[in-house]
């Protein structure tokens, strides 16, 4: 294999997980962007929808938490089905959050704030090992994963499941959109994020607006942790890294910028795969070192990122 | 760490000695001299005497702590086999990396969640220094600390740009990558499984021979290493250095214009608090010859920072007071866990028998009702009674 086709095989190989990053990202900028909070414990909310889906797929196996809950509600389901339900528990559970936690602590400090994300990181990370155990487990994926189900393309394969994790990207993409700029919600929505009290002054009722953006970001978030268990193995540690990599590509696309966390997802997802295919120091364990190093360069240099709005500090 | 409390006075050339109580104690005075010139004259008398009275009326609790802290430090090993003692010392050296949290979170302004990271360095360090060099134990730890500090100052420059919640993404960042980056570095860290040292701290043969006396010995090593921390922070937060810390905390321009230099209070915070969780992780290795990057998943340093939180920030008793929660709670935990045949209520106490889950869900509960922490409740709830 030349070197050519080498390196489109390993953009091909990346984007699964360009699509993984950029769907957490959007998550975590839709709600930096309208709260100003950094959601340290959004990767394991996904992480724990995921097993909800895992739960409703498997039914009453035994010794699996949830399962008799499961096939009381009809468990098992088909995989669309399963993965559909887990996600719009997911972004019902985000809403209650926002609701019971963080409305209430609207006005509390930036250290109240990182406080109550780690509480969650913390309990759900400790719910999710004890209900459903350290130990990876299989999740199917939504698309054909087959090994002979790939497209020819120059001599390199793009695999179908590559293909769906984009084609889900990019619907939810022009879902969010839509929602955005073309219904009422959204307009309210944009209003919140751009200026609270004008909102609020104009008759927006700012905290249910909130609340419908951690219900999409807790949405997004689902959708993540379902593409990335069926790309890897669902296991509880399975977001952390993702984690890093959300971040680092919400940082470099710019915190309050949705379309930054897009193209943010993609480069941080080529460069989980090509920066330790040429640099073989780093190697596959260490692939989330660049991601950290991209996160401290743009927040020291450039913390707006490519697509953020600049911060003015008043002094 | 809101706007209103600017501390103890502005640090001043000269301005030495104990100049006020911890930040906590030292919170009260401000509002009232803002208060207005006009009033001066009516409660000038009492301005003055805040200070004083703050710190008098934390007294009672105080030496109650202290009283206890003395009781424990004499029953404990006591009344512990050879095994409960290791395990019980392993729990008192955490102080000193739930105190590093404290210095740069609560101090210091700058949110840590990747302390871990240092106290895993800590252990490294010395385990090499130790076993691998042959250094003696004394020189070891030290080793911990400092290479523990050093790495910190590193860790420290990008805090001089990105601060608040963004430096808490880094150092969450930290504390999720240093696992797979001490993979790598087998020789010095044992790679996946961890590595044993070959050498041991032993204990002269006067002292005993048995594996309880051995405990002991290196429960009193810990000990002595402890209070010396304990008492150098509680000199450092005294004073000037420790002064101009909480100053770039609360206004770090008002710091800047009356010469406090950002950078080194910046760097030196970072540096201090991590060499404290260097010291932790060092002693570690004392009271245990192994060293694993097992003992240091990003959870780790989650608990570290909850710890910190729940025990009270800028109160060095505070983190002392967290990590006692830490214990009781876990055997609370386990006592209720033992507990059967309640039905649903006794599988709920199984699952809180997991730190993770109780911390997770005090440190939500304790931010709703005691916004800046326990430590802090207690001593505004004696002062507001006092007044």
């Amino acid at each position: 294999m030349d070197a050519g086709l080498l390196l489109l095989q390993r953009i091909f190989d990346a984007l699964t997980n360009s699509a993984i990053y950029a769907s957490l990202a959007l998550a975590l900028v839709i709600i930096y962007r309208s709260t100003g909070l950094l959601n340290f414990a959004q990767g394991e909310m996904a992480t724990f929808s995921a097993y909800v889906a895992f739960v409703l797929l498997a039914g009453a196996a035994p010794g699996l938490t949830g399962g008799s809950l499961a096939a009381a509600i009809g468990a098992p389901y088909p995989t669309v089905a399963a993965i559909g339900a887990a996600v719009v528990l997911g972004a019902i559970a985000g809403g209650v959050t926002e609701r019971l936690v963080f409305r209430p602590l609207r006005h509390a400090s930036e250290l109240a704030m990182v406080s109550i994300t780690i509480g969650l990181f913390l309990g759900i990370n400790s719910l999710v090992e004890q209900w459903w155990g350290t130990a990876p487990r299989q999740f199917p994926s939504l698309f054909p994963d087959a090994a002979s189900d790939y497209l020819d393309i120059a001599g390199a394969r793009l695999r179908h499941t590559a293909i769906g994790a984009w084609v889900t990207l990019l619907a939810l993409l022009a879902v969010l959109a839509w929602l955005l700029q073309r219904t009422r919600g959204g307009l309210a929505f944009r209003a919140v994020s751009f200026n609270r009290e004008s909102a609020e002054l104009s008759g927006i009722r700012s905290a249910r607006t909130l609340m419908w953006g951690w219900v999409l970001a807790s949405a997004l978030g689902a959708v993540a942790a379902a593409l990335s268990a069926s790309s890897v193995l669902l296991e509880p540690k399975m977001m952390l890294r993702v984690l890093v990599y959300a971040f680092a590509a919400a940082t470099l696309g710019g915190l309050d910028s949705p379309r930054g966390a897009v193209v943010g997802g993609v480069v941080i997802g080529l460069s989980q795969t090509l920066v330790p295919a040429y640099i073989p120091f780093i190697g596959f364990e260490l692939s989330v070192l660049p991601a950290l190093v991209v996160m401290v360069i743009v927040l020291v240099v450039r913390p707006a990122g490519l697509f953020g709005t600049q911060r003015l500090e008043r002094v | 760490m809101s706007d209103d409390d600017w501390p103890t006075p502005m640090p001043r050339r000269g301005d030495v000695g104990r100049s006020g109580d911890d930040a906590i104690f030292a919170v009260s005075p401000a509002p009232q001299a803002a208060g207005g010139a006009h009033q001066a004259s009516a409660a000038g008398g009492q301005i003055l005497e805040a200070p004083r009275r703050a710190r008098r009326a934390t007294s009672p609790l105080g030496w109650l702590g202290a009283g206890l802290l003395a009781v424990w430090l004499v029953a404990m090993p006591l009344t512990s086999t050879a095994t409960q003692l290791v395990q019980n010392t392993q729990a008192m050296v955490m102080v000193l990396a739930v105190l590093g949290v404290n210095l740069t979170t609560g101090y210091g302004g700058m949110i840590s969640l990747g302390h871990g990271v240092f106290v895993a360095l800590g252990s490294f360090a010395t385990a090499y220094a130790a076993a691998d060099l042959g250094l003696p134990w004394a020189v070891s730890i030290l080793a911990g600390a400092v290479l523990a500090g050093t790495l910190g100052a590193v860790v420290g420059l990008p805090a001089l740009r990105i601060k608040g919640i963004y430096l808490a993404l880094v150092t969450l960042g930290l504390a999720i990558v240093f696992q797979p980056l001490s993979k790598r570095f087998t020789a010095f860290t044992g790679g996946v499984s961890g590595r044993t040292v070959d050498a041991e701290v032993i204990a002269p043969t006067w002292f005993g021979t048995s594996r309880w006396s051995q405990g002991l010995y290196r429960y009193l090593i810990c000990v002595a290493v402890v209070v010396m921390a304990l008492w150098l922070v509680r000199q450092l937060v005294d004073s000037r250095p420790g002064r101009a810390m909480r100053a770039v905390r609360d206004d770090d321009t008002a710091a800047a214009v009356y010469g406090v230099n950002l950078t080194t209070t910046r760097l030196a915070t970072f540096a201090a608090s991590a060499a404290l969780a260097g010291l932790a992780g060092a002693l570690q290795v004392v009271l245990l010859p192994f060293a694993s990057q097992e003992s240091f998943p990003p959870q780790e340093s989650l608990v570290l920072y909850a710890t910190a939180v729940l025990g009270g920030l800028g109160s060095i008793w505070g983190s002392v007071l967290g990590v006692a929660i830490r214990e009781a709670a876990a055997a609370a935990g386990s006592g209720l866990a033992s507990i059967d045949g309640l039905g649903a209520i006794s599988e709920l106490f199984d699952l809180f028998d997991d730190e993770r889950l109780l911390f997770g869900v005090a440190l939500i509960v304790l931010t709703f009702v005691f916004p800046r922490g326990l430590a802090s409740a207690i001593v505004g709830r004696t002062r507001r009674r006092d007044a």
